[in-house]
């Protein structure tokens, strides 16, 4: 009995209870996945014979979280600080879009085609435009809105009248706006000597670039405040709203939504026009933000590590502010650990994909922690029918 | 002791087998002789399927031992069981629809030749020729070269049993075969069933029609509940004896019933026809009035289209034809949420799968039928302290136990809780029709007994109730209407005083007046 109870109280336990916490779970399986990344990635670093502490100091460097060895003139720690917000703010929102289907039971990987539809609407008729910014700029946002939100509400359409899967008809759109965008601006608004479309006017981007501060020029993005501002919104409606728990009600068993009352297919089709609209507005922050331009026949990589930015922050809006701080201080800071520590640029990815392994496993090592648990629970009990088995058959084997 | 167990081909000892929340079969013992047509009968969630899984090596015993001509088993998949001659036909085929008989029946055991000596491929020519003499000597007729597509359900099932047969299968399992078929289907089937025990073959039968074991078993277990009420020798046995055993009569109920004061008509059912996602007709003209103060109780054996009806009522399945008249008002193509509003609550059969979110808090769950109106949550916006108080008054009046008040997740709290925070949400409403679908499924004797007198205070309140059970006792012991329903019709309404046991178990059977 004395060694069971040893046993329960364990390190091996203590960590299951760690992760298995009802309250903290959401919390304690990341910051346990990211451990794990750092670990896993400071091996593949000394293997390389490369010091992983300068590795991941260079990263943050990058980032603008700490001082580089020397800055070049007109750039310094805040300036690194600003461009790490300027791709932050897409990546936000593109995970926004992802969790407000998730949450609803919805798979959307359109998210890329989503936001090159809204950034290329918002381009041709705001960004070629020339209107003020004080004009323009909410024009991109609302374009970039309405746009997303159309497209996402026809696949939820889709869904609703025919049945069609989510993940079919977004990869299938994904293509057809790919190639028609392309086809649009190799035809009319392609710039020949980039060999991709012609920059936008600066009154309609909604990054402010080259702003002197403290001495550095500053590329100011205005959509990290929109990013955050979303994110602080889709937790409110999720939380405390009517909408927001049907929405999840649908998502959670969509038996009992239906016994509930709630009108299924009217909430599938909102959650996808809302999660469309997030991604709209992904788009706009990313080519009329982060770029000013958008290359032909490319979606971006960004629409799909936005659900693996997703799933890291537990498909919660809050959470999804520290995993895409997490996911853009690697691949935004990658050139400079390069350079830095003298390894690829790839190695980054490499991490990023650890980071990734790990998290899309967080339900794993839960239900890992949670039978663990289980399982030492069953043995106590296990141990005390077999001693009570075995006090009654030595009573019945005489017979 | 070897002796002894040699004589059974299949031998299951003191099985036990629980899932959470459930005890699916407790301390079971069945014993099947070769050569012989061994019938399990019981209503649905007895465990027969459970038990039967379990040889078939889809599940491990949590305790008890399984022997095969003597042999202890260890099952870990249903390849080690098909190694060990079992073969099972499941309610559900599990055939290749676009593949013909013979590849569906060689699949993963494909006949192979080389041709030119190197290239390996598949040869069925011969395989079709064996199937179509297999299915000559068992009577079995099926074309090894048809489309599976284009065959009826009796001819998969036919393919079913030659897919075992092929793979020499001496013990075959069949879960419900009858199930889907016509009485003429019925009648070839129960025939090559006494072919394949001429054969010698061991046949194990699971089934609730009773006619049908009469009809070609040799001896029948009889589960209720998880547990193995009796083992029969089928000649010896008259119907009725089964059926009582079947249905159960241990359970007394001591429900003090008020007089009855029936009001105005609440709930007028006319002509209402309902098919399934399948598109057959679940559901026949089926008409029927509930005032208020009355408990109209629908008795029949599980699957006769008692659930359909339910949710037809409730707005969950769209009718086919008829009406659906709640307090004279013709409701019978309204939202599911307008129905709430004008006057339906519902308790559901299956509670986890409709009744409950398990991923939400109680107090959520509590709230699901007011959350959106006022003083739930005000323009759109929920009101937590509201629904928080209201949780914790359920709790309270109710007596929901769980671990962390009305915070606790529903996923961990223990079924019978869950049905009594579903049974409290539904009461509080104080609508005037209450639909209870097998309010009492697997909850135990307290439980149960708390349920029959809520269901009996509502109906004293003025409410109607609509209660769909397949415990006899319950219907008996409630009911002022009895209404006995078989294969989606009502055969019978009358009142409960007037209809013995025995009776409703005739009628639960589809034996109607004029037979």
């Amino acid at each position: 009995m004395n060694k069971e109870s040893s046993r329960r109280g364990g390190p091996r336990a203590a960590l299951a209870r760690f992760l298995t916490n009802e309250r903290w779970t959401q919390i304690t399986v990341p910051i346990f996945c990211i451990i794990l990344t750092l670990i896993v990635s400071a091996v593949v670093l000394l293997v390389l014979g490369k010091k992983p502490g300068t590795a991941f100091y260079s990263f943050l460097a990058g980032n603008g979280f700490l001082q580089k060895a020397n800055y070049g003139s007109g750039s310094g720690m805040i300036s690194d600080f600003f461009s790490f917000l300027n791709i932050m703010a897409p990546m936000l929102l593109a995970a926004l879009a992802f969790i407000f289907g998730y949450r609803c039971g919805l798979f959307n990987i359109g998210i890329s085609g989503q936001m090159l539809l809204s950034g290329y609407v918002a381009t041709v008729f705001i960004g070629y435009s020339e209107l003020p910014g004080a004009v323009a700029r909410p024009l991109v946002l609302i374009v970039g809105i309405i746009v997303g939100g159309l497209a996402g509400a026809f696949i939820g359409f889709l869904k609703y009248r025919f049945n069609i899967h989510e993940v079919v008809s977004t990869i299938m759109v994904n293509y057809i706006i790919s190639y028609v965008t392309a086809f649009r601006i190799n035809l009319k608004y392609i710039d020949m000597i980039s060999r991709s479309s012609k920059t936008i006017s600066s009154a309609a981007r909604l990054t402010f670039t080259k702003v002197q501060i403290a001495g550095c020029n500053c590329n100011i993005p205005l959509g990290i405040i929109i990013a955050i501002l979303a994110a602080i919104l889709v937790h409110f409606v999720f939380e405390k709203t009517v909408f927001g728990f049907e929405l999840r009600a649908v998502g959670s068993n969509r038996n009992a939504a239906l016994y509930t009352g709630v009108n299924v297919g009217k909430q599938m089709i909102s959650a996808m026009m809302i999660s469309g609209m997030l991604a709209g507005l992904a788009g706009v922050t990313y080519y009329l933000g982060y770029t000013n331009t958008i290359i032909p026949r490319e979606l971006v990589s960004m629409g799909y590590d936005s659900i693996a930015t997703a799933l890291l922050g537990n498909n919660s809006p809050i959470g999804a502010i520290f995993s895409s701080v997490l996911i853009t201080i690697f691949q935004n800071g990658a050139s400079y650990m390069s350079s830095a520590v003298g390894v690829a640029k790839e190695i980054a990815s490499v991490i990023t994909g650890i980071l990734l392994l790990f998290s899309a496993c967080g339900g794993y090592f839960r239900r890992l922690a949670a039978n663990y648990l289980r399982k030492l629970a069953d043995e106590e009990e296990e141990a005390k029918k077999a001693a009570a088995a075995m006090a009654a058959e030595k009573g019945g084997e005489d017979k | 002791m070897g002796q002894e167990r040699e004589e059974y081909i299949v031998e299951m000892r003191h099985i036990t087998k629980r899932f959470p929340g459930i005890v699916a079969n407790d301390d079971v013992t069945i014993q099947a002789r070769q050569g012989e047509i061994y019938a399990l009968l019981g209503e649905n969630g007895a465990g027969k399927s459970t038990l039967m899984s379990m040889l078939y090596g889809m599940y491990e015993p949590d305790h008890g031992e399984i022997y095969i001509r003597g042999q202890k088993v260890n099952f870990r998949s249903a390849s080690d069981a098909a190694d060990a001659n079992i073969g099972m036909v499941h309610q559900h085929f599990k055939l290749v629809e676009n593949f013909t008989v013979a590849e569906n029946i060689t699949l993963g055991i494909e006949p192979m030749k080389k041709g030119l000596g190197i290239f390996p491929y598949v040869d069925l020519s011969e395989a079709s020729r064996k199937i179509a003499e297999m299915s000559k000597s068992y009577g079995l007729e099926v074309d090894p070269k048809a489309v599976i597509s284009d065959l009826g359900v009796s001819i998969r099932q036919r393919v079913e049993i030659m897919k075992m047969l092929y793979r020499q299968a001496e013990i075959l399992i069949f879960d419900e075969p009858t199930a889907i078929l016509t009485p003429q289907e019925v009648e070839y089937l129960l025939k090559s069933l006494e072919e394949l025990r001429k054969g010698g073959k061991t046949v194990i039968l699971i089934t609730h029609k009773i006619e049908e074991i009469k009809k070609v078993a040799d001896r029948c277990a009889i589960l209720r509940r998880g547990k193995l009420i009796d083992v029969l020798d089928v000649r010896t046995t008259s119907t009725q004896e089964m059926a009582n055993l079947m249905v159960g009569r241990t359970v007394a109920l001591q429900t003090d019933k008020s007089e009855a004061k029936f009001g105005d008509p609440v709930l007028v059912v006319k002509d209402l026809s309902v098919r399934n996602e399948d598109k057959v007709q679940v559901v026949k003209d089926v008409s029927f009035t509930i005032r208020a103060g009355e408990v109209f109780a629908v008795a029949g054996v599980s699957g006769n289209g008692q659930v359909e009806l339910a949710d037809a009522i409730a707005g969950l399945v769209k009718t086919e034809k008829g009406s659906v008249t709640l307090l004279g008002k013709d409701i019978t193509n309204d939202a599911i949420r307008d129905r709430v509003e004008e006057g339906i609550t519902y308790i559901p059969e299956d509670r986890q799968k409709f009744g409950v979110f398990l991923d939400f808090n109680l107090r959520s769950n509590l709230a699901l039928r007011r959350y959106y109106k006022e003083p739930f949550s005000h323009k759109g916006i929920l009101n937590f302290d509201e629904s928080q108080q209201y949780a914790e008054r359920l709790i309270g009046e109710y007596d929901i136990r769980s671990g962390q008040g009305a915070k606790t997740s529903l996923r961990s709290m223990s079924g019978g809780n869950q049905q009594k925070a579903i049974v409290a949400r539904e009461i509080e409403q104080h609508s005037p029709l209450i639909i209870f679908v097998q309010p009492t499924r697997g909850l135990d004797m307290g439980a149960i007994e708390n349920i029959h007198k809520q269901i009996l205070q509502e109906r004293d309140r003025g409410a109607a109730i609509l209660l769909i059970s397949l415990e006899l006792d319950e219907v008996m012991g409630l009911a002022d209407t009895i209404g006995v329903i078989y294969n989606g019709q009502l055969l019978k309404i009358a009142d409960a005083g007037t209809l013995s046991s025995q009776e409703i178990g005739r009628y639960m059977m589809g034996v109607t007046d004029n037979e």
